[in-house]
């Protein structure tokens, strides 16, 4: 009896404390109030309450536009909510928002690589309508037109650019300076580089780059075979490049910077490509550009001061930058139940010009004549866009890419020869391709 | 107690639990014969994608190391589950509080755990592992690679199982002891037999019914071990050392991958594998029954 | 359960198993070896203090990383001297809907608690007192819903919930965890009613008692330990299950653990958070840990795991 009775209080404790919780839900939405900007998100307030869920990943480049979106729009009947979410996360909950009729999501984040895919399955909506309607209330015209184009397919507008992602890199200044460097700007210096740093024994593994095996690592291949002037498929003859020369080349590039890199790189995402710099592991690394206020961040990391970026070499001399363009944006799912008119407005209110002022230098904003001076790697960025290889805005991108992600992985570690490899992509990508 | 009553008294379980597994199980079954996308109904594709597991080289692969896992820390858990039950069992005050921390593992969600895990051998977050064996050893130690070569890779998915399903063996195991008689131990006592026979001959058989229990929820928890794998084998697939679970999860929900009617095929295939490997029990419950 | 593991114990390391024994001989007279036992009870000691420290280390380790400062939280080498911060804490609260999450959580643990009980208490009594056919076949079926690869039946289920539009409901994980653990409840609670003398049913029904009135007037009385037993692992199974709330939750009635696991891949400072995170949904469940294991030992012993 004495147990039961004990059990039973467990219980009713347990109970009131989950209501309590409950009863504190009407509380409304929260957000990273450090980045968030104040700007005005003038909508025409909705009849009924309504609550605006945004899938947007976590990285200090995109929360000032997620946080402004929630800390401005939320207001009168409107309640914007985002949860923290890793990248990963945002790409596993894109695929099922936007899988039936209904989504849990009413704004995704989306970004140039996917863009052409989700929009020829018309999983987007198109944008031209509102943005005309917008234009001048917002000043959009200012948002710059490439990276408008880079949003589009078809000729029509399924993303609103917030910023552009650059592969830049990042390196140790004061290493660079004790053993007389140069920041790389070939494949070959920056081989060169990595062994001068090893040899001088500041470091085992001086060079650190995102090729986590089950991600990051198609980004790497994607651009190292775009520096040597290869797209995954040519466009015109729809026939992959998979086990084209390039093909063989990129792979051998790649691997050839192995030595240089921790024996354990294929399980580094870009927060750990981060950690290593953070913890003086690594003195170069090649990152998004979104990533790199982090690193300048004394809160962050005891060598906050130590760091200086450049844009990313390329494979071959002469050749494009081993680089990545890409730009981030906001879409509206196809799904959503609410009005997209009211949804535009809370896109344009977090791309306003105060709003992308103010995510400087954290982000690369897609406005132009925005003044940059303040932020460390601007200058770096926009030398790294400025070479970066055009990239393929192509619906088959994405799942060429998800097909290939484990043979390159594969190739990379060794597991399989290049020949067996680009021969197995090649097969990967042709079927992706009849299935178009 | 009379049929009438039986089926009163079963009804809302068996119609929740019915309801919820059968239901969805049919779907699985019937998925298993189709190609199809999330949302949208399949097509019917005959055998297709069980011709396309059973041949994919990954299943073997995948069944051989879930079993192998199964086999080593099930292996482990009983013996040093037993030797943890007994010395706890002879504790006095400080019984509540060993009881407590070791139960704490068991508690934690496995992802959250096995999160909190991989931190502890990855160098990016510390490497305090490597750092303390370095420490002890002089640097002997070295550092292996705990998340890319296969057998360093293995050794702490099993450590994070043992870590997690230890408490539970143990846990069993220590109320099975109190239900050891006193008169028995005592009478093998007398008798001249040595601890270890004792421990043998008198106390292990006497609790056989708690370790077939906990031998049956090993077998089927260690099994679909999948959560631990996320943070604790990020190359999962090219090590070698991708679970049943894990392999349906990627082929069923990763994006890029998402094959709902393949990863459905493997669970009705995994089905048969655990209907295999329960049939022991199965069959002890029917001969209990009948006796 | 007719397993024997004889073979297992054979395999068993000597020393500490002889070294446990050694520690149950009573201080009998015939035994000369004190120095002995002495020597036995440093080691098992020693063992069990080991053992403790290397379970909870991992959980430490998470805790301490959250108490740090950031640019130190996962500096390598490792730093052991820092000023202790409470930032993560209160960034968490302040900045994520952290509350939220742990409000679902604990409905979901509970109400799922509560009706796993409610509708597996008859059901397990009349297991426990039908000798007939349906009976085997219904432990059977349980047991083999028990080991069911979660996926056969989590998709179907995403699939299910979000065409009759209940997907991403507390209610609606709740109901799929009540029948996801109804076999582990229903054949936990059997066993303890096994363990209770029919005769006292049989005495009660000649008393004019209806058989809802045995079970809910002298057996459920009976059973406080073995209902706290069941009811302590049904929670802790809701409270800390992953896999089933990820593919059925998304937005309103996401987890803890369903929240740390997307925190994975983040960067530093909301890694810190997660640690806090961690720290945050583990407190509760170990002060039940602490509170439950003596009525877990008993609630077991007294029949549960005779198998």
């Amino acid at each position: 009896m004495h147990v039961s009775r004990s059990f039973r209080l467990l219980a009713a404790g347990l109970l009131s404390v989950s209501l309590i919780g409950l009863s504190a839900c009407g509380a409304g939405s929260r957000t990273g109030a450090e980045t968030a900007t104040k700007v005005a998100c003038d909508f025409v307030n909705p009849a009924e309450p309504t609550t605006i869920n945004v899938l947007a990943y976590n990285s200090s480049a995109v929360d000032p536009y997620s946080n402004t979106m929630v800390s401005s729009c939320t207001h009168d009947n409107v309640t914007v909510k985002h949860d923290p979410i890793d990248f990963g996360g945002q790409v596993q909950k894109t695929t099922a928002t936007l899988a039936g009729d209904t989504g849990s999501y009413d704004v995704i984040e989306t970004y140039s690589f996917v863009v052409p895919d989700l929009a020829s399955r018309e999983k987007l909506v198109p944008l031209d309508d509102l943005f005309a309607k917008y234009k001048d209330a917002y000043q959009l015209d200012d948002i710059d037109e490439s990276l408008r184009k880079a949003m589009s397919y078809d000729g029509k507008l399924y993303g609103l650019p917030m910023q552009t992602q650059v592969l830049t890199m990042v390196y140790r200044k004061d290493l660079f300076e004790k053993n007389g460097l140069q920041p790389p700007t070939t494949f070959d210096e920056l081989r060169e580089a990595s062994k001068k740093l090893q040899d001088s024994g500041d470091m085992k593994y001086p060079l650190a780059l995102p090729w986590l095996a089950s991600g990051d690592i198609s980004t790497a291949y994607k651009a190292a075979l775009n520096s040597l002037g290869k797209d995954f498929v040519d466009a015109t003859t729809k026939t992959p490049n998979f086990t084209s020369e390039e093909s063989v080349q990129a792979f051998e590039e790649l691997k050839s910077l192995l030595p240089f890199m921790d024996p354990q790189v294929t399980t580094f995402d870009q927060p750990k490509v981060q950690q290593q710099l953070y913890n003086g592991s690594a003195a170069i690394g090649i990152m998004f550009s979104g990533r790199m206020n982090d690193l300048v961040q004394q809160k962050n990391t005891k060598l906050y001061d130590k760091f200086a970026f450049a844009a990313p070499p390329a494979v071959e001399d002469g050749g494009k930058q081993y680089g990545a363009l890409s730009v981030d944006g906001w879409s509206i799912p196809f799904n959503t139940k609410i009005d997209h008119d009211l949804l535009f407005q809370l896109l344009a209110a977090s791309v306003s010009e105060d709003a992308s002022k103010a995510s400087i230098p954290a982000a690369y904003p897609a406005r132009k004549g925005l003044d940059q001076t303040a932020s460390p790697y601007a200058a770096a960025a926009k030398a790294a866009i400025d070479g970066a290889p055009p990239a393929e805005a192509q619906p088959w991108v994405p799942p060429i890419t998800a097909a290939n992600t484990e043979i390159i992985a594969q190739v990379i570690t060794g597991k399989q020869s290049v020949e067996d490899g680009t021969k197995a992509m090649q097969a990967a990508a042709e079927t992706v391709l009849s299935e178009q | 107690m009379k049929r009438r009553e039986f089926w009163l008294l079963v009804t809302p379980s068996v119609i929740v639990m019915f309801g919820f597994m059968l239901v969805p199980l049919y779907r699985t079954l019937r998925w298993s014969f189709q190609k199809v996308d999330y949302g949208s109904p399949g097509a019917e594709v005959g055998l297709t994608n069980y011709i396309g597991a059973l041949t994919d080289p990954r299943l073997g692969r995948a069944v051989l190391f879930t079993v192998g896992l199964t086999v080593v820390v099930t292996a482990f858990c009983l013996v040093f589950g037993y030797i943890l039950a007994t010395l706890i069992n002879q504790l006095g005050r400080m019984r509540p509080i060993v009881l407590g921390i070791l139960l704490i593992s068991y508690v934690l969600p496995h992802v959250v755990g096995a999160v909190a895990f991989s931190w502890l051998f990855d160098s990016n977050f510390g490497g305090i592992v490597n750092f303390l064996a370095n420490q002890l050893t002089g640097g002997a130690f070295g550092e292996p690679l705990w998340f890319t070569d296969p057998w360093p890779n293995r050794v702490i998915v099993a450590a994070n199982v043992v870590w997690f399903m230890l408490p539970f063996a143990m846990l069993m195991i220590l109320a099975g002891l109190q239900g050891v008689s006193a008169e028995t131990l005592e009478a093998a006592e007398i008798d001249g037999a040595s601890s270890l026979q004792r421990h043998l001959h008198v106390i292990i058989p006497s609790i056989r019914g708690v370790l077939g229990f906990v031998l049956l929820i090993f077998t089927m928890d260690v099994i679909r071990i999948f959560d631990s794998l996320i943070p604790l084998s990020p190359q999962a697939v090219g090590l070698g050392n991708e679970s049943i679970m894990l392999y349906i999860y990627n082929v069923a929900f990763r994006e890029g991958a998402v094959n709902l009617g393949l990863g459905s095929a493997i669970s009705v295939l995994t089905i048969v594998l655990i209907l295999i490997l329960l049939y022991p029990s199965i069959r002890g419950i029917v001969k209990e029954a009948r006796a | 359960m007719t397993i024997d593991l004889t073979q297992v114990g054979d395999a068993a390391p000597r020393g500490p198993i002889a070294a446990a024994s050694a520690l149950t001989d009573s201080d009998g007279p015939t035994r000369p070896h004190r120095s002995r036992r002495r020597t036995v009870a440093v080691i098992s000691a020693l063992v069990l203090t080991a053992t403790c420290l290397l379970m909870i280390f991992p959980f430490l380790w998470a805790a301490l990383s959250a108490a740090k400062p950031t640019d130190v939280a996962f500096a390598n080498p490792p730093v052991f001297s820092f000023a202790p911060t409470l930032q993560p804490y209160v960034d968490l609260w302040q900045t994520t809907n952290f509350y939220l999450y742990l409000a679902n959580t604990l409905t979901v643990a509970v109400i799922s608690t509560l009706v796993a009980l409610v509708i597996g208490l008859p059901c397990a009594y009349a297991l426990s007192r039908y000798g007939g056919v349906a009976s085997i076949v219904l432990l059977v079926l349980a047991l083999v819903f028990r080991a069911l690869p979660r996926f056969a039946v989590v998709l179907p289920m995403y699939e299910i919930s979000k065409s009759i539009g209940i997907y991403d409901t507390t209610y609606a994980l709740a109901a799929a965890l009540i029948a996801i653990n109804q076999p582990f409840t229903i054949w936990l609670l059997r066993n303890f009613f096994a363990e209770i003398p029919r005769e006292l049913d049989e005495a009660a029904m000649v008393d004019g008692c209806t058989r809802f009135g045995v079970l809910r007037k002298i057996m459920i009385p009976l059973m406080g330990p073995g209902i706290l037993t069941a009811g302590i692992f049904v929670f802790l199974f809701a409270f800390q299950e992953y896999l089933t709330a990820a593919v059925l939750t998304d937005v309103s009635a996401k987890t803890v653990p369903v929240f740390i696991a997307t925190q994975i891949g983040q960067n530093l400072p909301l890694l810190q958070q997660a640690s806090a995170a961690t720290v945050l949904l583990t407190l509760p469940v170990i002060g039940i840990a602490f509170v439950a294991q003596k009525y877990l030992v008993a609630g077991l012993n007294s029949g549960a795991v005779k198998g």
